[in-house]
């Protein structure tokens, strides 16, 4: 299978694009919007900030020894593995009537920090990867599950704005400690 | 009759009391009690075989994962060709030999104080055995790390503790024929995709476990959404979009070991893809048609090769899709439908470890045969990642179901409240039916549920 597809995803990063520059700025915008707009269960305006072409992927985690720590990101099995068209079925089926995993929804905020972007050899194409904390908390639980990750992602100029091309989510946990994955990351 | 010292709890309760044979009724109670959990991993975690994951995990000699039976784990590896599994706790001071989750070591050598291991579990040395550290009193055979009796069956890699109890034949009895045609079908076998999914679900072990035995009703409503939005939506005469009803029609095979399959009918799929009535066509024109999942039309003549005739009729009109296997394996090896009006399968298997009576692991392989295409092998993996397990559109429906039932159970009321198995069939076998077993025609029902409730109750009543 296509198991290496992202592994080189630090290849394509070129030239970094400097904090607090204005294409860094429009970039930081992107992801505040994009938290909102899922923090908020608006799936569909997240749906049209994708590209059709869009690659969705959330590899496994293994416990490994240092010097095997490439095998610490498993690509051969996944949490979620989806492209454009899986998504927006996923998109579907929140909107339906009987999306009992997530209606009631979940009460979830992503924190997004430590933003680096990148020049690629594209002109129109960008490298960024993101810390993303997701806090998420379902019915009277006194709890919160965390699910803190990094997202490796491909960003096209599309417009003023960008569309999600590429997202690689690499989860923190080995063993997940939420329920499912029926949030988007 | 006073109940058995062995079988009653510390309130008095006796654990034939939480069972009504006659009114096929389970107290809720089960899903929540610490005593009953703790009971539980020596009669039945302790007992019954367990299934760990599959040989093609650790193809090459010295390969490991770690995996656990009830809470205790384990290292399952592979030496001179066959397969070891170890209690993962070092004999002289209860570390853990191995805190990985995979690898490969020719030795297996404790990190605390340094003691050794051969991938077989054999005690190989201390470090400064010169200085008596591992002493005189125990003979180093007797140091080795605790073994599992160990059994291979279609490549997926069983254990149990119970040394001297039942083989696996026999545990899986009259079901091993059905089950033959879902794991021994190919002629190289099957393999997995990767290592499995692994998440934690805040509910008792037996609310996924006891579903696994083949509920077939909670699809109706707890998935409805496949029906309304997914590709299970009906064409117009074929009934209301949302109604899955027509999905439910079939034969089930209950197990008197707990064991339990759902064979649905693909006559409605068959007559989909050729416009035909499914009667008028040969076994083998419908296995080619529709093959099973990991199969395209060119793979059906190893099904010739690897089942009877009777299996491969069965293959064709009503082949095992859903169900699982005590205590607590669930598996899938479905016929999905695309958009596009073809069908891919699907073939997963899951194991519900318990991590207390209020937590379970969810442990998710994916498999394709060893011959499956490329092409179709990546988009099984894909589909099957999108509908079963972490983010599986299906399952995370379950996964957000168990854990109310788990806390219902513990209310003062609550926990006497019943889960209920009444609706019972009484059709028998369909008709020229080949297959062994207890098998019952018709839209489905519940007694492949009560089944695994009855041997869990055999088994945590049996004399110890």
């Amino acid at each position: 299978m296509t198991s290496s597809e992202n592994v080189n995803f630090f290849d394509q990063c070129s030239s970094p694009v400097g904090i607090g520059s204005e294409l860094y700025n429009l970039v930081l915008g992107f992801y505040y919007s994009e938290a909102q707009l899922l923090d908020n269960l608006r799936f569909k305006e997240w749906g049209d900030t994708l590209a059709e072409d869009l690659k969705y992927s959330v590899p496994l985690r293994q416990t490994r020894l240092v010097k095997e720590q490439e095998s610490s990101v498993i690509h051969s099995m996944r949490h979620m593995y989806d492209d454009y068209r899986s998504i927006m079925g996923r998109v579907m089926r929140l909107s339906g009537e009987s999306a009992w995993a997530e209606d009631p929804a979940s009460r979830v905020r992503r924190f997004v920090s430590n933003v680096q972007v990148y020049a690629t050899t594209k002109p129109d194409e960008l490298c960024v990867v993101s810390y993303l904390l997701i806090t998420r908390n379902r019915f009277d639980d006194d709890h919160f599950d965390l699910i803190p990750c990094e997202r490796r992602d491909l960003l096209r100029v599309s417009g003023d704005s960008f569309k999600l091309a590429n997202r690689e989510v690499i989860l923190d946990q080995v063993l997940l400690g939420t329920p499912n994955l029926a949030i988007f990351l | 009759m006073k109940p058995k010292s062995h079988n009653l709890l510390a309130d008095g309760t006796s654990i034939s009391d939480l069972i009504d044979i006659e009114m096929r009724e389970v107290k809720l109670r089960t899903l929540s009690d610490q005593q009953l959990y703790d009971l539980e991993q020596q009669r039945i975690f302790g007992k019954t075989w367990l299934m760990l994951g599959h040989e093609s995990e650790i193809p090459n000699e010295g390969d490991f994962v770690q995996r656990f039976m009830g809470e205790d784990s384990v290292i399952v590896s592979r030496h001179k060709g066959e397969i070891y599994v170890s209690l993962n706790v070092c004999p002289h001071r209860g570390m853990k030999i191995t805190t990985h989750d995979a690898g490969n070591a020719k030795v297996h050598k404790c990190i605390y104080h340094g003691w050794a291991f051969r991938p077989n579990g054999q005690f190989l040395a201390s470090p400064v055995a010169d200085q008596c550290m591992h002493g005189t009193i125990r003979d180093k055979e007797d140091l080795g790390l605790q073994q599992a009796r160990v059994t291979l069956y279609g490549g997926l890699i069983f254990a149990t503790w119970n040394i001297d109890g039942p083989s696996f034949d026999e545990f899986l009895g009259d079901a091993k024929w059905y089950y033959d045609m879902l794991f021994c079908r190919s002629d190289k076998g099957m393999e997995v995709a990767g290592p499995p999914q692994r998440f934690i679900i805040r509910a008792n072990w037996k609310a996924a476990g006891e579903q696994s035995a083949a509920d077939g009703f909670h699809t109706l409503t707890l998935h409805r959404w496949l029906g309304e939005v997914g590709n299970y939506k009906k064409g117009e005469e074929e009934g209301e979009g949302g109604d899955l009803t027509p999905e439910m029609f079939g034969a089930e095979v209950s197990s008197p070991h707990g064991h339990a399959l759902r064979c649905i009918d693909l006559g409605r799929k068959i007559r989909r893809l050729t416009g035909k009535n499914p009667d008028e066509l040969s076994t083998e024109e419908k296995l080619k048609v529709l093959p099973p999942p990991g199969m395209n039309p060119e793979m059906v003549e190893q099904l010739k090769k690897n089942l009877s005739p009777e299996q491969l009729q069965v293959m064709a009109w009503m082949p095992p899709q859903v169900g699982g296997m005590f205590p607590n394996v669930l598996f899938g090896f479905v016929y999905i439908p695309q958009a596009d009006g073809s069908v891919v399968g699907s073939m997963t298997l899951h194991t519900y470890v318990p991590k207390g009576p209020d937590k379970l692991e969810f442990t998710n392989w994916i498999f394709v045969e060893k011959d499956t295409p490329p092409e179709l092998r990546e988009k099984m993996v894909m589909q099957t990642i999108q509908l079963f397990g972490t983010s599986g559109m299906v399952e995370q429906d379950d996964s957000d179901t168990w854990p109310h039932m788990t806390l219902t159970a513990k209310g003062a009321q609550g926990r006497h409240s019943t889960l209920k198995y009444q609706a019972i069939y009484e059709t028998d076998k369909p008709d020229g039916w080949p297959g062994p077993g207890i098998v019952n025609e018709g839209f489905t029902k519940d007694d492949t549920q009560w089944h695994w409730w009855l041997y869990w109750y055999e088994l945590m009543t049996a004399e110890q």
